[in-house]
């Protein structure tokens, strides 16, 4: 808390959260949405392929797509680290933050996993695919619930 | 005429069941999770599919891609019913929103091209096999569907800023 604190008095922070322009904090908003789109999107699309939706595409070849999900991913890790740095308290003292973070990151190792064993190695992913998609669902709907529940604002602040 | 219209629904929709439950404790963010995973279903699946028409995975044949396609449509038919439950429970926040207005004319346009698209080009497309690049009116309905797309998550993002009455459409 003293940490957030401190961050949430840089000129940084009071930047991100006060400048009354669209392409800050309205914009970082957007990316994070995009991100989002193509980063969960993409990996359900991959994952109901395995689950046998579309089985005219080749497995292998969805691999093209990973560049879409690296972008995805980087956009929102940029996207998600300015909003961070704006709200910071907001986030930490948030047990819900911590979930959606434990999400994606068990959202990136089934992609790992299934580019690696699925794809490349041909074994069979349906495991994979199914917690994926609940890894992936579950990040949507825990980010969205950030909305309502929060407890400090910021640290010297209640929701 | 159409605002009295307008104005009928502004009284008439919270009154309905459908708002009634919106009301709940748990219902809005429940729809609004929907929303955001009927939009991912959507991107993930036509948004792909407008990349490929762009050039992207050219290994990979457009129609085998356009087999995911169904999916997108049901995000998008989650989309439409999350999207009219936001509608009918709060019609204030929306009806007179510039973004809101934008938001529903991106999707009109959206709906055009996806029409001009299955109407010309789905033929000679699906003909298409690996490696093959798809012709230029076909990649520019693509490229145009996607900037669309995110033209409706831009406008949607932005709803939450352009709430009435403190912002007013300035066409209203």
């Amino acid at each position: 808390m003293q940490f957030t604190a401190w961050l949430e008095h840089t000129a940084f922070s009071i930047w991100i959260r006060e400048s009354p322009s669209l392409l800050v904090f309205p914009t970082f908003l957007i990316v994070h949405a995009f991100g989002m789109a193509f980063l969960a999107g993409t990996n359900a699309a991959l994952d109901w392929r395995i689950l046998g939706v579309a089985p005219q595409i080749p497995l292998r070849l969805m691999e093209k797509f990973f560049p879409v999900l690296w972008f995805g991913f980087v956009i929102n890790l940029i996207s998600g680290l300015l909003l961070l740095i704006g709200y910071p308290t907001k986030a930490l003292t948030n047990p819900v933050f911590y979930i959606k973070i434990g999400c994606i990151a068990g959202g990136m190792v089934m992609m790992m996993l299934i580019r690696n064993r699925v794809i490349r190695d041909g074994r069979d992913g349906k495991m994979l695919a199914i917690v994926s998609l609940i890894f992936w669902i579950s990040a949507i709907v825990a980010g969205r619930l950030l909305a309502y529940t929060c407890t400090y604002l910021m640290a010297d602040l209640q929701c | 005429m159409l605002k009295a219209f307008m104005e009928m629904l502004l009284h008439w929709l919270p009154t309905t069941t459908i708002a009634y439950y919106m009301r709940g404790s748990w219902e809005w963010p429940a729809a609004e999770s929907l929303h955001f995973i009927g939009l991912s279903m959507l991107i993930g699946t036509v948004g792909l599919f407008d990349l490929r028409l762009l050039g992207l995975g050219r290994s990979i044949p457009i129609h085998a891609l356009h087999r995911l396609v169904p999916l997108g449509v049901l995000g998008y038919g989650i989309n439409v019913f999350t999207g009219i439950c936001f509608f009918t429970a709060q019609p204030d926040l929306f009806m007179f929103n510039p973004s809101f207005h934008l938001k529903v004319l991106f999707m009109s346009i959206a709906g055009v091209n996806v029409l001009l698209f299955y109407t010309t080009m789905l033929r000679k497309v699906r003909l298409l096999g690996p490696g093959e690049n798809a012709p230029l009116p076909a990649r520019i309905i693509g490229g145009v569907s996607l900037f669309l797309w995110l033209g409706v998550i831009t406008f949607g993002r932005l709803l939450t800023f352009y709430k009435p009455p403190s912002h007013w459409c300035p066409w209203c």
